[in-house]
């Protein structure tokens, strides 16, 4: 088995998304321990979290680098441009998500220095379990081109919001009622909000899969509550 | 049934999901591909065909280290799946190395193993002890307080003791609901991964519940407005004693909260899709609290709706959390176990449905619950 390989146009389209995809699944493994480690106080789940993020990196750079370079050698035109380019979008959202799980694994290492928060770490499960869902739907609707999950992940945006304005108050209450934790709290603020941002990138991608399919823009703005407003 | 093909069907019957994968080269991202995977393996990674991409049916990476070693290294490994969605699954996976394949391809055998009644069990348990003994604290302390009372200075006041005894009565009485509760819920639990069995008319259903219902409405002076749906019949896939136990919960829950005089509207819709039945048609903060994987099934949707005072914004994503009460409900004429809701999002939960609440502050509230409908064919069950 020495031959050379020689890969067609498609083949390499393929693989890009393929790279895409795999990265998605490493991006959803860091996202769900990020959030576990923070719920279960997990001192070791949270370092190999921070440990892992440069994985992510790796494959941003090198998905970036293979696209560039399939555009320049083989000058894709419509639905093949929209493709190449949709991968390297996706790849970069994806990336920034696992910014997010780094800092929130972080964050955890310092949180799980005060006294646990039962309550509030339930909240932040919750809200965690509904955008890992985002996330993951949307990857899907990627990997299988399924434009109708892609929308239903994007119509779906305020849902996140919600539970991050409850999270809010939650928390507010507690640094009011016991000041020592304050910096827990505050550092759970963060958690919350990077969770916000992860679901905000998850329909980044679903908008990156609706242009790949269409080749039209969304329309319309986002379905958003205000999230100040509540 | 000759053997090889006795062997197929073997497989395809097997309860745990197994994959066969095949590879080339450790580059190759998409020369790898599963080349057989039984009913268990296509439910569990929700792919239609019996073989593509391996990318395309998993991406966790813990699975995919695993079939490299295999494939590669030509070694046994093992990693764990987790499902995401409505219902979390965890699974041990284990990737064995298979030999060459006919094209020269490697192969690896890929199996899992359900581990989530282990682990569900475990969790439960916990959240079961810490909940109940705060749960229950509370009562336990009047009680005894009231009796260290009775035997103090009010034992020879017999308008005391009357009044104490009276008390309580109903702290015992709200004891014995919360254990109910609890035991119901933690059954319910248990069963959330097992489908549910039969074929309930739900139209039907609610129709009692609603009858059943009407003392109690009477009694609170509020008025049941309930309306079938146009089809005959909806049948949902589900078990009857759960789904009865849902409409009750939400029924009681917008009697209660129902001012005086009120109407509680209590509506029917068969044959839409899951959007379509999630949807509410007033302009509120709407959440959902339990939503199906998508799936293409077509649902009957029940929406219950009172005009009571609704429920703030703020409060809505922990509704269906155990023993959450909105505040100022905790007491008086209104408390309840605070676990009417938990029940009725995990009965959903299992039966792969839906639970949307919609509701804003002042403007009463509407919970939305729709079930996958059974495909049944209609003289079959008419007979029933």
């Amino acid at each position: 088995m020495n031959e050379h390989i020689v890969r067609s146009y498609e083949d390499e389209l393929n693989s890009l998304a393929a790279e895409c995809v795999r990265m998605g699944g490493l991006t959803e493994a860091q996202v769900a321990d990020a959030v576990s480690g923070v719920v279960k106080r997990n001192q070791e789940l949270a370092a190999s979290v921070v440990v892992r993020d440069d994985k992510l990196d790796e494959a941003e750079r090198d998905i970036e680098r293979k696209t560039i370079r399939l555009i320049a050698l083989r000058q894709p035109v419509a639905d093949d441009l929209r493709r190449a380019v949709a991968a390297m979008k996706v790849a970069n959202n994806l990336e920034r998500c696992g910014d997010l799980a780094k800092n929130i694994a972080k964050r955890t290492l310092v949180i799980i220095e005060s006294d646990p928060l039962t309550p509030l770490t339930r909240s932040i499960e919750r809200m965690g379990k509904l955008v890992l869902g985002r996330l993951s739907s949307v990857i899907d609707a990627y990997s299988r081109s399924d434009l109708e999950r892609a929308l239903a992940v994007w119509s779906q945006d305020d849902e996140v919001d919600e539970h991050y304005n409850s999270l809010f108050r939650e928390l507010l209450t507690y640094m009011m009622g016991d000041p020592r934790t304050i910096t827990a709290c505050a550092h759970m603020l963060f958690v919350a909000k990077n969770l916000e941002r992860i679901g905000d990138h998850a329909t980044n991608i679903a908008e990156i899969v609706h242009y790949e399919i269409t080749g039209a823009e969304m329309i319309g703005g986002r379905p958003k509550t205000d999230a100040l407003k509540a | 049934m000759p053997a090889s093909q006795l062997y197929a069907t073997l497989i395809d019957a097997l309860p745990d999901p197994i994959l066969v994968v095949a590879g080339f080269e450790r580059d190759d991202l998409t020369g790898r591909r599963y080349i057989l995977a039984n009913a268990a393996g296509r439910e569990l990674l929700r792919i239609t065909a019996e073989e593509g991409m391996l990318l395309s049916a998993v991406r966790d990476p813990d699975v995919l280290g695993a079939v490299d070693k295999a494939l590669f290294d030509e070694v046994d490994a093992e990693g764990v799946y987790e499902t995401t969605g409505a219902q979390t699954r965890s699974l041990r996976v284990r990737a064995r190395w298979l030999g060459f394949g006919g094209d020269g391809a490697r192969l690896a055998l890929l199996t899992f193993h359900d581990e989530t009644e282990v682990r569900r069990v475990e969790r439960t348990r916990v959240d079961f002890l810490a909940n109940a003994s705060h749960e229950l604290r509370t009562p336990l302390a009047s009680l005894s307080g009231f009796i260290e009372t009775l035997r103090g200075h009010a034992k020879d006041d017999p308008t005391a003791r009357e009044k104490f005894l009276g008390i309580m009565q109903a702290q015992a009485d709200r004891m014995a609901r919360l254990i109910a509760d609890l035991t119901s819920l933690s059954r319910i639990e248990l069963d959330e991964h097992v489908p549910p069995r039969g074929v309930v008319d739900l139209g039907l259903l609610v129709g009692e519940v609603v009858e059943a219902a009407a003392p109690l409405g009477a009694q609170r002076r509020v008025k049941l407005d309930w309306r079938p749906c146009a089809a005959q019949s909806a049948f949902v896939r589900g078990e009857r004693d759960q789904i009865v136990q849902v409409v009750q919960n939400l029924l009681d829950n917008a009697i209660k909260y129902s001012p005086d005089g009120a109407a509680v509207r209590i509506e029917m819709q068969s044959g839409i899709n899951d959007l379509t039945a999630a949807a509410s048609y007033e302009p509120m903060p709407r959440l959902s609290l339990v939503a199906p994987d998508p799936s293409g099934e077509t649902y009957a949707v029940l929406r219950v709706t009172d005009l009571g005072p609704g429920i703030a914004r703020q409060n809505l994503p922990r509704l269906s959390e155990r023993f959450y009460r909105v505040d100022g409900q905790k007491t008086g004429a209104r408390s309840g176990t605070g676990l009417g809701l938990a029940i009725v999002k995990h009965i959903m939960n299992r039966h792969r449905g839906g639970l949307v609440v919609a509701s804003a502050e002042g403007e009463g509230s509407t919970f939305i619950a729709y079930f996958p409908m059974a495909n049944v064919p209609a003289g079959v069950v008419k007979a029933s």
